[in-house]
């Protein structure tokens, strides 16, 4: 997981101008001294790599999930349900496709056009209130009144797919290529772009518009869009040897973490 | 336990008034990383030139730039240090005859508007500017330019902190210089979008503790406001005794949420920020590449299309704080990137 970037400019400066005793150290007296602190550090040394190997044994899985929770809590919480697995969840869609370029997960975690994208099947489909997938809505600022067309208008959209994906991703949502989209890297941040009017409408799934009307004051106006309909998030085997191992964590997972994901279910194919 | 001033001295609070949104510097890492490596070059593609310095935060948002538009364009990086000069940056441009500009940091900015001064008679290739403080400002003296305004909305902040605290965010106090005017008027509109009122209270040019704190305590005591808004200004933080002989001093009992720009002031060991918001710069990185695609779309035209502002935010919260005085909503902390305590 990524660590936050702290600025340079606060990162801790070295003490120097702490006032220190002076005195003779003779080179006996400084590695019994130091003797503790080889010990202290073989010890964390030994645990890292033993951390380290346990991580290498573990299934990978990796997920890219654009759901109204932080990645880094999300990642929490499905490590903590799947204590066999080594969970890796991206924030950012290039992040994901990197990573699974160079290093091949044991599985992923992601709704199916990207899963597509990939050519990689389902083996297990979320699913809830018995449906496997959700609708998209379009909302934008200014109260009950929407845009009658959405031909020449700039639509927000998180980047699901990349420049060229997510473009066509959301010209088939609204069946119109007369559209202007913009991208951004989290759903928290369409907001922004209703806030300081750089985007005429946003398109989200339908799950997070509690949260998103929630947040905001701006007087919104949310359609669903007819035929818009998106797979919920489903999990790709690649390593067919632990398919089952996979299949039985992921239906492990409680109710509450379900919940997160956007589904109460999974069904296996 | 350190003292708060000795504490906040140590983390360096010069360096991080250098860095703040308000120095010239556009913000970044002071340490200098790894040497980038440009993508391979392929004929025909279009060039952007990236003049940045090598700095960590500078290299996220290339990283990201790189990332989105590496199919579509060839990518010369060229590094700007302390002792790059005005023609050094011509050479570049000259050798390179990029589609477009990126030009990250004033330093940066400055070095590029001595070129345009110096090549007035050339046709300039259109700019795109990122991580650099007053570019609506700045943008009047530069040909062909447009970019994204580095610093964070306050009303991005305040949306923020009104969805992870149950405490009210209706009225935000905030103390501004002379010089920050038409920023403050830009963030009033903002914040009324989302029925917040900023309060201003100015203060003059050069800033004395005795001035901070009555503007701070008019905020908080006559106009009642619930929450206040630190600038990133280096006049308004000055050093380590200041912030404890002013904001420290007059915010202690007020039981007002501090919003902070920088991520150092938010400390749980030694409270002064309750929460800070930051640009995410990969984020950014994306923005900034999305920018450049609308341009080529529109035919490089980057003067007709207005500064951007930064949408996407990370935030760092004093969780404790937040908690025992503010009380925190029951998924907060689903929505904070960084939650301390």
């Amino acid at each position: 997981m990524r660590v936050y970037p702290q600025h340079a400019a606060f990162k801790q400066i070295p003490r120097s101008t702490e006032k220190c005793p002076s005195r003779t150290v003779t080179p006996l007296a400084r590695s019994r001294r130091l003797a503790p602190v080889h010990v202290g550090i073989f010890l964390v040394a030994w645990a890292w790599l033993g951390a380290a190997r346990a991580q290498e044994g573990r299934p990978t899985l990796y997920v890219f999930l654009q759901l109204d929770v932080k990645p880094s809590v999300l990642e929490q919480t499905l490590q903590k349900q799947l204590p066999g697995m080594a969970v890796t969840v991206f924030g950012r869609f290039r992040d994901f496709q990197d990573v699974v370029a160079t290093k091949r997960p044991d599985a992923i975690l992601a709704i199916p056009p990207l899963l597509d994208l990939d050519h990689t099947k389902p083996t297990l489909q979320g699913a809830k209130g018995g449906k496997e997938w959700e609708a998209y809505v379009l909302v934008s600022a200014g109260g009950s009144t929407q845009p009658t067309s959405l031909s020449g208008k700039t639509v927000g959209v998180v980047d699901l797919l990349g420049h060229d994906g997510t473009q066509a991703f959301a010209v088939s949502l609204l069946k119109t290529s007369d559209i202007k989209v913009k991208r951004v890297a989290k759903i928290e941040d369409l907001l922004p772009l209703l806030e300081f009017s750089a985007a005429d409408a946003i398109v989200l799934p339908g799950a997070v518009v509690k949260r998103l009307t929630e947040r905001t004051r701006l007087p919104l106006a949310v359609r669903e869009i007819p035929g818009a309909r998106v797979g919920l998030p489903a999990v790709a085997v690649l390593k067919p040897t632990i398919r089952d191992t996979v299949v039985r964590s992921l239906q492990g997972l409680d109710a509450e973490t379900k919940n997160m994901l956007g589904i109460d279910n999974w069904s296996a194919r | 336990m350190l003292h708060a001033s000795k504490r906040l001295t140590c983390l360096g609070l010069a360096a991080v008034l250098s860095a703040c949104a308000t120095t010239g510097e556009g913000g970044g890492h002071t340490e200098v990383v790894a040497p980038v490596v440009d993508p391979p070059s392929r004929p025909d593609a279009p060039l952007l030139l990236l003049a940045m310095p090598p700095s960590a935060d500078f290299q996220d948002v290339r990283r990201a730039i790189v990332t989105e538009v590496k199919k579509n364009f060839n990518i010369s990086t060229f590094m700007v240090t302390a002792g790059t000069t005005p023609a050094d940056l011509a050479q570049a441009i000259a050798r390179t005859t990029p589609a477009c500009l990126v030009l990250m940091n004033n330093a940066t900015v400055a070095l590029y508007r001595e070129y345009q001064n110096t090549h007035r008679n050339d046709k300039m290739p259109p700019a795109v500017v990122v991580m650099t403080s007053f570019l609506e400002e700045l943008r009047g003296s530069l040909k062909n330019t447009t970019g994204i305004a580095y610093e964070v909305p306050g009303v991005t902040a305040f949306v923020d902190l009104r969805s992870v605290i149950r405490a009210p965010v209706r009225r935000v106090g905030v103390v501004y210089r002379p010089r920050f005017r038409a920023f403050i008027d830009r963030q009033k509109k903002l914040a009324a979008r989302e029925q917040i009122d900023l309060v201003a209270a100015e203060v003059g040019k050069e800033v004395d503790g005795q001035g901070l704190r009555a503007a701070l305590h008019t905020l908080l005591v006559n106009e009642k406001v619930d929450v206040l808004w630190m600038l990133n200004d280096n006049e308004l933080i000055k050093n380590a005794q200041f912030l404890d002989d002013t904001w420290r001093a007059e915010i202690s009992g007020a039981r007002v949420p501090l919003v902070v720009g920088v991520p150092n002031l938010v400390d749980p060991r030694t409270p002064l920020g309750s929460f800070a918001v930051v640009p995410d710069h990969e984020a950014l990185g994306l923005q900034t590449a999305n920018l450049i695609f609308d341009l080529e779309e529109s035919g490089w035209h980057a003067d007709e299309h207005d500064v951007e502002l930064p949408l996407s935010v990370k935030t760092v919260a004093d969780l404790k704080q937040l908690r025992d005085t503010f009380g925190l909503k029951e998924d907060a902390l689903r929505h904070i990137d960084r939650a301390l305590e």
